[in-house]
């Protein structure tokens, strides 16, 4: 076991070196000069030249890729080149708004999701399984910024119901500020993830071992939450941990028009201005993460499932 | 589904109860600002709204008169203003006494102390450092005797050496020092009121280092201890605050506004300011309907929302008490041809495709009416616009422009390439192409958008990758050097000449023209400048447009004003209307 | 041939499913709206102007007027075409690059199997919505980079569940069968796996393409969508400024056109697995 997970983690060095790789390239390509931008509109040439110099773009693609390399393996990120903000300052600064929102609303969801799939699992096939199945697809079926602009106009504005816009540091009093977005990050995830929860305990309900079982003369009820829950886990693990880097990404549009000050936001500002160290750190934080999580869903399989073996 | 419906219950109970109240005991103001601010280091503040939040902590040695029209500088750091010798090239400054800086863990013992000549020198040469890049270092690049050597020098050093004495830099005592211009420099004194200019304390910017940006340590009537790139900013009052009082004149009828209120109080006026930060439009409305906030900047869309076909505050904001605010900015919206493209060094097309838009039309659609169509680079408001001078290319005349193109070698558009506009990724940009696309369309012109970040669009005009651009040029202080500069040869690109027009009798005239005071000489020069160079064309001449405000009924003493970012002192609030009117909200 | 009863099998429990007949018949229809648009037959008149700005809807316009005064639903008709053919050669771009690769690496494992898991490990685990950009962003916008932005990062999830159907079908004993008669790697791979793993084609081809019709919003809203014609993205980015001053009629003509189909994609999808997955299959 403890083997695997070295092994594992190991695999993160020619994947931070892929990851190192496709985003130089990209990004390299993109705006290969950001000194214009980063002096304002009256910029002088001799000016430009000077922040080229010293920001390292005159230094030789393999050096500079070089640098992108041993930052993903140091973590160290050095200064936004737009607002000169230290990027792991801001990375931790943004964390906790974003994940103020997304991870209760994504805690919510998916127990929300597996309880709706339990139920519409048991009664499939019947009225009530399509409808909500229907429902829970239309909801995902309106684009997300139709969502943000209709429900900040009635639920916030009209009703006063929620916050507006913005956010505050602290429990509760980030709650009325993230409830809505958190709404509506919940209609959007309900869809996916009862569709493919329900699928993979459909899987399971056909098995043998449930036929075995329902000859037994077990209840529906508790063949359901014993034996077709617990096999459906490792699936459902899967599903849900290899979605958390995204969380921490936070919820772009969201972010953006409840003015909460996440990574998002930060993202989407860096690519904006051709913020390159930004762009990489999130880009490797995001794939660390994923690797690491992607770990933690194996290890949590033998957990789940006994007769997994690592190897 | 049941479950949904119960945990949305919970949720709801959980929030209805903590929706925050408006505060009606503290003396505090609530504004918006609708950009990101990325940090608190004057030398950088290089937009609006970073420099109208380094405003309130920081100060310059001089700043515009808060009601005064036309804007007039008067000596805020600076005891009074300067004496310049016979030649115009040595400035002597006299700074106020008893000015402290803001307490901060930089001093010994945390408290502030007094500001003095040695500190507005350091915060000049840090502006020059090469280490830091400043963007606001082209207010002196080339001015001062001896600091681009100093700039120079260090620029492949490892540390740059602030003692080192600049011939054009120099203290007489702590209250006074000289400044030696290379050669005139009649907008040397708005330099020093902008926020790049502002004094820090070296005793700062050394112990936080890097951090500096995010404490804000100035002289300043708010005090911020610490920025954290929140979506929210709280400034309090700074207690120790010089003696500073309201000015007790302004322009006329300000009286009758209720201006003058305040006339001989201390400023500060109120205790505490919050500043949110709200990039979309459609919360940014909606907080403020909310009472949210006390101010907005009215842009777009929202102008439909607030004025009345006729231009005035439509009634159920009246209804509230709120005030509305009218006034033509120093700006000038344009398409820029890209005069290094042999197509348009056509006068002809150039003339032909100004005629062809419908700047009337566009009016309507993206302003409501409340721009002004531009006859030439100079806005209105500035010496060097003549209110009579109309350009004749600024109207819309199809059949001129169709003759125009013909002679221009395309009759009917035939042989014409299709021409890409390049512009911001932001709706209403796009939407303005779309609608200039439709008025070309109609001579035979074929136009199409072509979408850019923010330094796509300047990596494409800096390296003329364009065919043409949108650009909308405010002033940086009140002289039309400012603008004419824009289309002044030397400046092009990389510099803000981005049309790349070059026009030698123009420019002769325009390097006369800008040593010269400002005096009736050089406003006609600059009339010949302005015209001369409308009726070549060299650009799409858009709009002067209007900046429009909405106040809430409680906020006072509010005046709109082009360079606002030492405004927010003034302000006062009515706690009392503010009560009577919250039942309206 | 047994593929043969399954497909006809399957068509017919389809046919037999109302609310995925019901979705069929909606993508059909919106299929056609697309081509007939992108012939020129319908809504080729978008741009022109009919009335004045922003008319609420009306008997001769259904869905209003736009702030230039074009008709909405032709905007909406045009849209269409955007939207289907954004799905259309999104899919066209990953099913290729999905399948091969996954097919590839799932049958010879080994190194090569290493090297398409690291490239998709690799590729997955940078945000999407980076790649998404900074890709139509090199490619300087435009419908195009749109479809290759989407088709580069849309291959993975198809890659990943092809790869591992193979795996489990390149033991079974049809493929061992062929391989004992002397089949090449080339003809067990394509003639004998691929056709059993086509249905995780299709139903992931009809999620990809909803989900294609969706990003496509978000790119508009950021900017980088399609550029100089009307799309049901840049459509409801115009509304974010419109909807405070009481034009709705833009957002929802959009986001109707989108949800109908988006939401009949969704429904074929789930039909198409429920009536397609040999695990599922007659249950």
């Amino acid at each position: 076991m403890i083997k695997y997970i070295i092994r594992r983690l190991l695999y993160l060095i020619p994947v931070l070196l892929g990851v190192s790789f496709i985003i130089f390239v990209l990004f390299n390509l993109v705006s290969g000069d950001p000194t214009a931008v980063l002096l304002g509109k009256n910029a002088t040439a001799k000016q430009m030249a000077e922040l080229r110099e010293q920001l390292g773009l005159n230094k030789p693609l393999l050096d500079q890729y070089f640098d992108v390399v041993k930052s993903a393996f140091t973590f160290d990120f050095g200064r936004s080149w737009a607002t000169k903000q230290e990027i792991s300052q801001m990375i931790i600064q943004g964390a906790y708004p974003s994940m103020a929102l997304t991870v209760p609303a994504f805690i919510i969801s998916t127990v929300l999701s597996l309880i709706i799939s339990l139920v519409v699992a048991f009664y499939r096939g019947k009225g009530i399984d399509l409808f909500v199945r229907f429902m829970c697809i239309a909801g995902v079926s309106v684009s997300a910024l139709a969502y943000i602009l209709f429900f900040q106009y009635f639920f916030a504005y009209q009703l006063g119901w929620f916050e507006i816009s913005g956010f505050e540091f602290g429990f509760p009093d980030f709650v009325p500020f993230i409830a809505l977005p958190a709404i509506i990050f919940i209609l959007l995830s309900l869809g996916p993830d009862v569709r493919f929860f329900r699928t993979v305990i459909l899987d399971e309900i056909y098995q043998d071992y449930v036929r075995t079982a329902r000859a037994k003369g077990l209840s529906e009820v508790i063949i359901l939450l014993k034996h077709v829950l617990r096999n459906a886990l490792i699936p459902i693990i899967t599903y849900v941990v290899i979605q958390i880097p995204s969380l921490i990404l936070g919820a772009l549009l969201l972010e953006n028009f409840f003015s909460i000050p996440g990574l998002g936001g930060i993202t989407l500002n860096a690519l904006n201005s051709s913020d390159f160290p930004v762009i990489k750190a999130m880009a490797i934080l995001s794939s660390v993460l994923y690797i690491i999580l992607s770990l933690v869903t194996d290890v949590l399989y033998t957990f789940a499932d006994p007769r997994v073996k690592l190897k | 589904m049941k479950g949904s419906v119960l945990i949305l219950g919970i949720l709801l109970t959980l929030v209805f109860g903590c929706s925050k109240q408006n505060n009606f005991t503290e003396r505090e103001i609530n504004l918006v600002s609708p950009e990101k601010i990325s940090g608190f280091d004057p030398i950088n503040a290089s937009d609006k709204y970073s420099g109208n939040e380094a405003g309130k902590v920081y100060e310059g040695l001089f700043e515009f008169h808060p009601l005064k029209r036309p804007y007039e500088l008067m000596p805020n750091l600076a005891a009074s203003m300067p004496e310049v010798s016979k030649d115009g090239l040595t400035y002597t400054f006299k700074i106020r006494k008893g000015v402290l800086f803001h307490d901060s863990p930089a001093f010994t013992g945390g408290i502030g102390r007094e500001m003095k000549a040695d500190d507005v020198l350091y915060s000049y040469k840090r502006l020059a450092d090469p280490k830091l890049s400043a963007k606001g270092w082209w207010v002196l690049d080339d001015r001062i005797v001896g600091l681009n050597e100093w700039r120079e020098k260090y620029s492949q050093a490892e540390a740059t050496d602030y003692n080192e004495a600049i011939e054009g830099l120099k203290k007489v005592d702590d209250y006074t020092f000289q400044m030696k211009l290379k050669k005139p420099y009649p907008q040397f004194l708005y330099a020093l009121a902008m926020p790049y200019t502002f004094i820090v304390a070296k005793e700062a910017v050394e112990h936080f280092g890097k951090e500096f940006l995010n404490y804000p340590v100035g002289t300043g009537p708010f005090v911020l201890p610490k920025f954290d790139q929140s979506s929210m900013i709280v400034y309090t009052r700074n207690t120790k605050f010089r003696e500073k009082f309201y000015p007790s004149e302004g322009e006329e009828g300000d009286d009758k506004l209720g201006l003058l209120a305040d006339a001989g109080k201390k400023i500060p006026l109120v205790d505490k300011i919050n500043v949110y930060i709200i990039v979309e439009s459609q919360p940014k409305w909606l907080s403020f309907m909310k009472a949210k906030n006390d101010m907005i900047e009215i842009k777009d869309v929202n102008i439909q929302q607030t004025l009345t076909p006729e231009n005035e505050l439509r009634p159920e904001h009246k209804e509230k008490g709120m005030r509305l605010f009218m006034l033509p900015m120093l700006d000038v919206a344009y398409f820029a041809f890209n005069h290094e493209n042999p197509i348009f060094k056509n006068v002809k097309l150039r003339q032909a495709m100004n005629l062809a838009y419908d700047r009337d039309g566009a009016n309507k659609l993206f302003h409501e009416n409340t721009a002004f169509i531009a006859q030439g680079p100079v806005p209105p408001g500035l010496a060097g616009h003549r209110k009579e001078f109309k350009n004749p290319y600024s109207k819309l005349d199809i059949e001129q422009a169709k003759k125009l193109l013909a002679e221009a070698g395309y009759p009917e558009g035939k042989g014409l390439p299709e021409i890409t506009i390049q512009t911001r990724n932001e709706t209403v940009a796009r939407q303005q192409i779309e609608f200039f696309a439709k008025c070309m369309d109609k001579i035979g012109i074929k136009i199409s958008v072509g979408m850019n970040t923010w330094p796509e669009l300047v990596n494409k005009v800096t390296k003329k990758q364009h065919q043409m651009y949108t650009m909308a040029w405010g002033a940086d202080y009140p002289d039309a050097e400012n603008f004419l500069g824009l289309l002044y040869c030397p400046n092009q690109s990389p510099g803000s000449n981005g049309a790349n027009y070059c026009n030698p009798e123009f420019d002769a005239l325009y390097s006369q023209a800008t040593i010269l005071q400002d005096s009736p000489e050089r406003t006609s020069m600059y009339e010949k400048l302005n015209e001369m160079v409308a009726l070549d064309v060299p650009w799409i001449f858009g709009f002067n447009r209007t900046d429009i405000y909405l106040t809430q009924a409680w906020l006072k003493n509010y005046k709109v004003m082009e360079f606002n970012h030492n405004q927010f002192q003034y302000l006062n609030v009515d706690l009392e209307v503010k009560k009577q009117l919250s039942k309206k909200f | 041939m047994k593929e043969n009863s399954l497909w006809k099998d399957a068509f017919k429990r389809l046919i037999k499913d109302k609310m995925a007949l019901a979705s069929l018949i909606v993508v059909i229809v919106y299929s056609l709206i697309a081509i007939l648009a992108s012939m020129g037959l319908i809504a080729s008149d978008w741009a022109k102007e009919v009335g004045a700005s922003n008319l609420p809807p009306s008997a001769e316009h259904w869905f209003g007027t736009d702030i230039f005064g074009r008709d909405v639903l032709a905007k909406v008709l045009h849209g269409t075409q955007i939207a289907m053919s954004v799905g259309l050669f999104t899919a066209l771009i990953a099913i290729p690059i999905g399948v091969i690769l996954g097919a590839v690496a799932g049958y010879f494992g080994g190194w090569v199997d290493d090297f398409i898991t690291w490239l998709y490990t690799t590729f997955s685990s940078i945000p999407n919505i980076m790649l998404l950009i900074s890709i139509t962003m090199i490619l300087g916008k435009g419908i195009f980079a749109v479809y290759i932005a989407l088709g580069a990062t849309s291959w993975v999830t198809l890659c990943r569940l092809i790869r591992g159907e193979v795996m489990k079908h390149k033991e079974r004993e049809y493929v061992q069968a062929a391989g004992a008669i002397g089949g090449g790697h080339f003809r067990k791979l394509f003639l004998h796996i691929l056709p059993n793993v086509t249905h995780i084609v299709i139903i992931n081809t009809s999620l990809q393409f909803q989900f294609a019709i969706k990003s496509e919003v978000i790119l508009s809203y950021l900017g980088l969508g399609v550029q100089g014609e009307p799309s049901w993205g840049t459509m409801i980015d115009d509304a974010k400024l419109e909807l405070a001053r009481g034009v709705w009629w833009q957002l929802a003509g959009a986001t109707m056109a989108m949800f109908l189909v988006v939401l009949a994609f969704n429904l074929l999808g789930d039909a198409l697995r429920d009536s397609l997955d040999p695990k599922l299959k007659g249950k």
